[in-house]
């Protein structure tokens, strides 16, 4: 039974890993779907940033409210808009960004592309001379790529614009002096590389749920399957390239 | 290609699906302007067969020739120009739920046909939409349209690029009487405006009757027997006899 298990992992690793290969072959070969790829970029990008700014937003204040009492205990108080602005560009941003996505969007496209199979959609594409692999899951992987980065810049403003908020309900900082307390202790190793693990967190998320909506099982079921399998993976995965992305920024910090 | 070439040319086709050997050992062809209706039971291997037609199931053995090519001996480029002169409506109409009628119609004229002007696919689309009576729904969703409707547009969708061979997968199932004949109607019109050769996979007998030209019984693997309708619907043999009680 415990080989059985072992045996269906390391076959959907494999199938996953042939999966991340088809695309790179596919996704610098012509015809490209550029039409269907802004389709796809709107959808994922323009669509998921009500709830994105509002999750940011609330994580904003929630951060601030919650770590000033402690601040204010160590008479560190005046070191709240600093504090706030690191951990939200470095890590509350991007992560609520990409599980808010794989939320919203992995079940989106698992559910999807699952039915898609199922009803023969996939099917009527290749009998009509589209290569569906490049119409669907190249366009949809491209724009959860491209659209975390962008979701996560204003994930990062909602979210600090809430921690603004926070520190005036119980006090008074001016608009100005939080933001530049904020920026002057960002460098160049809390931005670059939050920015940068968001565009593998994008990757994950659409690679994961087009491979489990393509590879969707006949019925209802599998629909449901789809969808389930592509967010807990993909949340999954996030943890885990936030994990390896942590431990590389460190090999750079002087502390 | 020689006009007495048959126009899908199958033999000693093979498929297993595991263990489970579905087609074992099919031989087969289809002539010009002839329809051909494929009995058996439900999972007995029709839609494999036309699926391995079209090239989207590959066989495990034997010869498939469409319009004189071996298909599986095709690049994707080969492939892709045979497929432009077949037209394939699925079971359940297989539209794409989030394009319009209209962007349903004009979908496989993106890639085929890439010289045509605005003008020439609008006109394209509204002539395949005429032809099934369905030209109001044209900016309508898929999840808007009834059932006869969605297998109206599928056919419409199918004949847009006016194929030489239509190959049906159960285009009346799940339709009350009165729109199966409808859509049974719209198949022999389609038949004899563009000349199609056919191969329908129903149990609609009614369908079976109006379409065929000839018929053919796939049972455990094989075809099991073949003729028109009344030969068929007189059998003594009760494996055929059972089809049409």
């Amino acid at each position: 039974m415990k080989l059985k298990a072992v045996e269906q992992f390391l076959i959907g690793i494999a199938g996953l890993t042939r999966f991340a290969f088809r695309f790179f072959k596919e996704v610098f070969t012509p015809p490209f779907e550029l039409k269907e790829t802004l389709k796809q970029a709107y959808e994922v990008g323009y669509r998921s940033l009500p709830l994105v700014g509002l999750t940011a937003f609330i994580m904003g204040l929630v951060i601030a409210m919650q770590s000033r009492p402690t601040l204010i205990e160590f008479g560190a108080g005046a070191w709240l808009p600093a504090m706030s602005g690191v951990s939200i560009i470095r890590e509350i941003g991007p992560v609520v960004t990409a599980l808010m996505c794989a939320g919203k969007v992995g079940s989106n496209i698992g559910a999807e592309l699952g039915s898609m199979k199922v009803t023969e959609q996939i099917d009527a594409m290749e009998v009509s001379g589209t290569n569906p692999f490049k119409f669907v899951v190249v366009t949809r992987i491209v724009a959860t790529t491209l659209m975390l980065p962008v979701l996560t810049v204003f994930a990062d403003s909602f979210s600090l614009y809430g921690a603004f908020v926070a520190t005036n309900i119980k006090g008074h900082i001016s608009f100005s002096l939080f933001f530049n307390q904020v920026f002057e202790k960002l460098v160049f190793l809390d931005v670059v590389p939050s920015l940068t693990k968001t565009i593998f967190f994008g990757f994950a998320i659409g690679l994961v749920s087009c491979y489990q909506g393509y590879n969707s099982q006949k019925g209802t079921v599998g629909v449901g399957k789809s969808a389930n399998a592509a967010v807990v993976m993909s949340s999954l995965l996030i943890f885990i390239i936030d994990l390896l992305a942590v431990q590389i920024t460190n090999l750079f910090m002087k502390y | 290609m020689d006009t007495n070439e048959p126009i899908i040319e199958i033999s000693h086709l093979k498929k297993s699906f595991g263990d489970n050997q579905v087609l074992k050992g099919i031989d087969f062809t289809l002539s010009k302007n002839e329809t051909v209706v494929v009995l058996g039971k439900s999972g007995c291997g029709k839609s494999i067969l036309i699926k391995c037609i079209v090239g989207l199931v590959k066989p495990d053995s034997g010869l498939l020739k469409v319009l004189g090519k071996n298909i599986f001996e095709l690049n994707q480029h080969q492939l892709d120009m045979i497929r432009e002169k077949i037209g394939f409506v699925f079971q359940n109409s297989a539209l794409y739920d989030s394009m319009t009628v209209r962007e349903n119609l004009e979908f496989p004229l993106r890639k085929h046909n890439k010289k045509k002007s605005l003008a020439e696919v609008n006109e394209l689309v509204k002539e395949a939409l005429i032809n099934v009576g369905l030209l109001d729904a044209i900016n309508m969703m898929p999840s808007e349209l009834s059932g006869g409707m969605r297998k109206r547009v599928g056919l419409a969708r199918s004949l847009i690029l006016k194929p030489e061979i239509m190959l049906y997968d159960e285009p009346t199932t799940g339709l009350d009487p009165i729109t199966a004949k409808e859509i049974t109607g719209l198949m022999l019109k389609m038949q004899k405006k563009y000349n199609i050769s056919s191969i329908v996979i129903s149990h609609d007998m009614t369908c079976a009757r109006l379409t065929a030209n000839r018929m053919l019984v796939l049972i455990d693997g094989i075809f099991y027997a073949q003729g028109t309708f009344d030969e068929l619907q007189k059998s003594p043999d009760e494996k055929i006899h059972a089809f049409f009680e």
